[in-house]
């Protein structure tokens, strides 16, 4: 299961990559990187769990010392999350950037956007 | 001590606390938000006062009570401290810069601000992967809304292009995060360094990935295309946090990042951060934009700082000494340097010329460069010194060929826009009056002068900012309001007040040296006297020059003759560059001299083995397969001063067009520390083999030729001030080729020509600057007859070329008599003879200083020209007076060293009997001779008076022109091309093929730079792929194809 997920996020990733440097058109650009921004997060969360470990809860069953080998670490839950979050915040700003590129030269094509080189 | 956590929270919860305010308190806002810095900066200054001290050591924060791996953990030690108050310190400046920006942007823009800076500390900060990647993100977002300040319309697509790099890094990281996470369980760094082979082995690839995007986020060359546009087109207050800010935070991330990696990644560090270094600095010769050639400048000195990371093994406990000494230079000097753009108004380099008339902020620009290149006293030196010593220690020698020739490539351009700065026609828009932004880039100032002073104090080797004569030279900064009379009476009584102090503890060679460099200067200082006004900027670069030469003659160690070395050329590019068409010279001597100074490093290191405290002394025992290598860089190192032949090319130029109080200091005094360099050279390491050739005789032969070439060209000058400047070269090809011979008399003919040519060449130095500025033009055939209009500097002309072309009786002949003596005992005939055809060419060019000069008829508008000013005079009737006695009585002078240099060359010393020195072939008696050619010259004046007693005396107008009006004064007066036969016939030796040379070396580094630097081609998509070509590049490599 856990690989079906695995390469399901890296087939995204290459497909959302492919998409945005192939794309000119800046929406589709925006577009391709969502959608690697879920093969990602799909890739995190089929690779973030580890074999055989138990959930994150100190108690008798899992005594404080052992707990480093039998648990899994919470911390790349809210990893995820947080990349999810991140994610929006990095499109959102993207779209209203591609807003004001658009009001500036009327096209979206990334090839117009030229002027600083070299 | 304030928890570091807060220093997160306060910076959080005011961009917080802004969202609340209303729109219209702007000021409440930005009070606000100044608030938050500086209590931000304030922790970080806290912390940095406790550790540094010693009182405390390095603290862990964990969050909710709980140690990692099941909390994430923050820690604060000494370096975190030091680079948190220079990331919230560059908030707190560009946040007072950017007053007005941000009242029109309001709360919003200030928020960002202060989470780019909180988010900057963060990425410091925090010791998990976790963590890391929240910071990262946190600055790539706050970078995307800040670009946006600039009024530049084009950063729009900047951000954009920058935002699609940031969205391909994350990617990167995320995936090399969690498959790191995968094969140790945890997301600590230090939990994962621990297990790091866990990482290594199955997880080689997540490690890559996650190094790569950290090092994407360095802006790695040559994939940093998105960077250097927002570079270019960003708010320079916002551009001065990206370099100084957000590029600290990264380089700190990867340093962490490499814990984990071990000492297996380094060399990929080392590898990425050279080849950025060496390259960003090559595609920056090509830029006209301000901004952008400071992009490059950036990513280059980040490369610079990664390669050093990547050799961190090797550097042991100085590490962060290294490392921060670079990174802290680079950080002030590249954020002082964005906020100075921000008050100019034009875009390209010669818009800087705007600064003009304001000495603050040229000594700003002049700082800001000096710690960028690393030359003394800032950081940057410290750091560079023990950084080649260390790497020449392990025989990394490919890798300091590499730093060095990186440096040159970026002190060229910096140093050039320097130059146009200053020399260029002032820009029309004037520099923009805002005392909020002079006020911090004044601060950015001080914050480089005082980590000098910190750098000095932690270094391990002396402090140079309190060194004697360095503060005094750096003195003269404060006292640039008086007058110039007060400043050169002090300046003169510097001098002579340091030599007598030192008097007592000079050996009879550096009692030589110094009494030409500091008697000798304060004598030309004298006639500084006839100029007005303040003269700002002249004081502090002569005294800085001054300080490095008495610093240079009593160095004992390396690190302080090669600090001496370095201060006495910055001195002296700052003295040159003054002259009034002087700054295409000035570079090239700079760029001469830096690297002449480079290849005296890098000699330095080789012979250290990795002592930074090497000592000169310590020449002596380097052992054989090092020590011609040692003594071909160092030797060559000072042949960039003494102007050889093949290395002499700026010096005609910057010579002639330095102004007529400079051109005697920087030819008749500063040429000396090349000598006295290889003096040093010679007595530490003797005659070496390199592949079975003598070295020393390879030096006979450049001597001779710099003689030969060095004449010949004076010979075809039209130009006084350039003969002269010619003739030096000359000059110094007999002393090399004496130093060269090897032996007593070599040597003793060498210093002879080290006071000889100070007397006689700042005297007509002096001399021919009066007659230029008398009759305003230095083109010869346009003068004449000046005999009776300015007899003394006729005088001082006459007993100069007489001097100097070695006839007898004055002091020439006494060199010329040693030099005899000497080539009789060597064995190298045909460089011998070189030097002899050379001794009939001088005549040629001297003839020509008196004839066309003074002799001949008066122009018609030179008629009513007076005698030089009585402060140029002066020091010449001085000088005459000084040559007379030093041809009577040479002894004085030379005895003693003649008894010093036998410690080396015991054989051929001099008998100094009575008033007559002999030598193994014959007798020299500088009385006699006077007498002797006195009374001849005596008599046949009298004659001469006596025959001539009736002549008729013919005026100017008794001529006929024959019908003829000369159209143009070249084509038609008998002394343009004088020598037009003999440049027929050797003409060909003086085809300038040096000058070709270098050029063609400059040309092709500027066409690659321009040809490759279109790599850039501006689209974001392209740069996307550039990134991720980049990474598979680099992955490619690592693992060996």
């Amino acid at each position: 299961m856990a690989y079906i997920a695995m390469t399901t996020g890296f087939v995204l990733i290459l497909i959302g990559l492919f998409g945005a440097l192939t794309n000119r058109n800046i929406l589709r650009m925006i577009v391709a990187f969502t959608v690697a921004n879920t093969g990602v997060n799909l890739v995190m969360v089929a690779v973030g769990y580890m074999h055989g470990r138990t959930a994150p809860i100190l108690d008798e069953a899992v005594p404080v010392a052992e707990a480093v080998a039998r648990i899994i670490d919470p911390v790349p839950q809210a990893l995820v999350l947080t990349a999810i979050v991140i994610g929006v915040g990095v499109t959102a700003l993207m779209l209203a950037y591609v807003y004001k590129l658009y009001e500036t030269k009327r096209t979206l094509d990334i090839s117009a956007f030229k002027d600083l080189k070299w | 001590m304030v928890s570091a956590l807060y220093i997160l929270a306060v910076g959080l919860g005011a961009a917080f606390l802004l969202g609340l305010l209303r729109d219209e308190w702007r000021a409440g806002a930005y009070g606000v938000s100044l608030a938050a810095l500086a209590c931000m900066s304030l922790i970080s200054a806290g912390w940095v006062w406790v550790l540094a001290s010693g009182d405390g050591s390095a603290v862990d924060i964990t969050t909710a009570g709980t140690l990692p791996p099941y909390a994430i953990n923050l820690r604060m030690g000494l370096a975190e401290a030091v680079l948190t108050l220079s990331i919230n310190l560059t908030g707190l400046l560009s946040a007072v810069y950017l007053r007005d920006t941000m009242f029109n942007q309001g709360r919003r823009a200030l928020a960002v601000l202060l989470i780019f800076t909180m988010a900057a500390c963060g990425i410091v900060l925090t010791r998990d992967l976790f963590n890391l990647f929240v910071f990262f993100e946190l600055v790539a977002i706050a970078t995307g809304g800040l670009v946006l300040l600039s009024r530049d319309k084009r950063a729009l697509a900047a951000g954009f292009k920058y935002l699609v790099a940031s969205q391909v890094i994350t990617i990167l990281l995320l995936v090399g995060i969690i498959f790191a996470y995968h094969a140790t369980g945890t997301l600590n760094i230090d939990g994962m360094a621990e297990v790091s082979s866990l990482v290594l082995k199955g997880g080689g690839l997540a490690f890559f990935l996650m190094f790569i995007a950290i090092v994407l986020d360095l802006k790695p060359f040559p994939a940093n295309g998105w960077a250097l546009d927002v570079y270019e087109s960003a708010h320079p207050a916002f551009s001065a946090m990206l370099s100084a800010a957000s590029g600290s935070a990264a380089l700190f991330a990867a340093d962490k990042l490499l814990l984990i990696g071990g000492s297996t990644w380094l060399p990929l560090a080392t590898g990425i951060g050279i080849v950025g270094f060496v390259g960003a600095n090559l595609f920056a010769l090509a830029q006209r934009n301000d901004r952008r050639l400071l992009g490059y400048s950036s990513v280059a000195q980040i490369g610079l700082i990664l390669a050093v990371i990547g050799q961190r093994d090797l550097l042991g406990d100085r590490y962060l000494f290294i490392a921060g000494g670079i990174l802290l230079a680079h950080a002030v000097a590249k954020a002082g340097l964005y906020w100075l753009s921000g008050l100019i108004e034009g875009r390209t380099l010669t818009a800087w010329s705007a600064l003009q008339g304001h000495p603050i902020l040229i000594f700003a620009f002049a700082s800001f460069i000096a710690l960028l290149v690393g030359l003394p006293p800032f950081p940057g030196f410290y750091a560079k010194w023990e950084l080649v010593i260390a790497l020449a220690g392990e025989g990394r020698i490919a890798l300091i060929g590499l730093i060095l020739f990186g440096a040159l490539l970026e002190a060229g351009y910096l140093f050039r826009w320097f130059g146009r700065a200053l020399k260029r026609e002032r820009a029309p828009e004037p520099v923009a009056v805002s005392s909020f932004k002079r006020a911090v880039i004044l601060t950015a100032v001080a914050a480089g002068w005082g980590l000098g002073l910190i750098w000095g104090a932690l270094s391990l080797n002396g402090n140079l900012l309190l060194a004697v004569p360095l503060l005094f030279a750096f003195g003269f900064l404060v006292l640039e309001p008086l007058s110039v009379q007060i400043k050169n009476s002090l300046a003169i009584a510097g001098l002579v007040a340091w030599f007598v102090l030192s008097l007592p503890s000079y050996d009879p060679l550096q009692l030589i040296f110094a009494a030409v460099m500091l008697i000798g200067g304060a004598l030309i200082l004298l006639a500084s006297y006839q100029t007005q006004g303040r003269r700002i900027g002249f004081y502090p670069s002569a005294m800085l020059m001054y300080a490095g030469l008495a610093m240079l003659i009593v160095a004992e160690d390396a690190f302080g003759f090669f600090a001496a070395w370095e201060s006495l050329t910055i001195g002296s590019y700052f003295l040159i560059l003054r002259g009034q068409r002087s700054e295409p010279h000035a570079l090239s001597y700079m760029v001469f001299s830096l690297a002449g100074a480079f290849l005296i490093l890098a000699g330095f290191a080789l012979a250290a083995d990795g002592d930074p405290l090497f000592t000169l002394a310590g020449l002596k025992q380097v052992a054989a397969p090092l020590a011609p290598w040692v003594f071909l860089l160092l030797a060559i190192g000072f042949m960039t001063k003494t102007a050889a032949v093949g290395l002499h090319i700026w010096l005609p130029g910057a010579h002639a067009e330095a102004e007529t109080d400079v051109s005697p200091m920087v030819s008749g005094i500063l040429l000396k520390a090349g000598l006295f360099g290889l003096f040093v050279l010679f007595m530490a390491m003797g005659s070496q083999q390199l592949y079975g050739v003598e070295l020393t005789h390879i030096l006979l032969w450049i001597g001779a030729l710099s003689a030969l070439i060095g004449n010949l060209m004076a010979a075809f000058q039209e130009d006084a001030k350039r003969l002269l400047a010619y003739s030096s070269i000359g000059q110094m090809g007999y002393a090399l080729f004496g130093l060269a011979m090897m032996n007593h008399l070599g040597w003793l003919m060498a210093l002879m020509f080290v006071i000889n040519h100070y007397i006689y060449k700042s005297m007509l130095f002096l001399s021919v600057g009066g007659v230029a500025k008398r009759t305003g033009t230095r083109d010869m055939y346009r003068m004449g007859g000046l005999i009776t209009l300015m007899p003394l500097s006729f005088i001082a002309v006459l007993i100069g070329i007489i001097a100097m072309s070695g006839v007898p009786p004055l002091s020439g002949f006494g060199g010329r008599w040693i030099f005899y003596n000497a080539i009789l005992t060597t064995d190298s005939r045909l460089p011998m003879i070189l030097i002899f055809i050379s001794g009939p060419i001088a005549f040629l060019y001297l003839f020509r200083l008196i004839h066309t000069i003074f002799l001949g008829q008066l122009k018609d508008e030179h008629r009513r020209i007076k005698e030089a000013p009585f402060w140029l005079v002066l020091p010449q009737m001085i000088f005459v007076a000084c040559l007379m006695a030093f041809a009577l009585v040479p002894g004085l002078a030379l005895r003693r060293v003649d008894a010093y240099i036998s410690q080396f060359h015991p054989e051929g010393a001099l008998g100094w009997e009575g008033l007559t020195i002999t030598s193994a072939f014959g007798y020299w008696s500088p009385i006699s001779i006077m007498i002797v050619v006195g009374v001849i010259f005596a008599s046949l004046f009298a004659w001469l008076v006596f025959v001539n007693r009736k002549a008729q005396k013919v005026k100017q107008f008794n001529i006929v022109f024959a019908g003829e009006r000369p159209f143009r004064p070249e084509t038609t007066h008998f002394a343009w091309n004088f020598f037009a036969p003999y440049r027929k016939a050797l003409g060909f030796l003086t085809e300038p093929l040096v000058e070709r040379f270098w050029a063609a070396i400059v040309d092709l580094l500027h066409a690659s730079a321009d040809l490759l630097r279109r790599l850039y081609t501006g689209n974001g998509q392209t740069y996307a792929i550039q990134l991720l070509a980049f990474v598979v590049v680099v992955y490619l490599l690592r693992t060996g194809l």
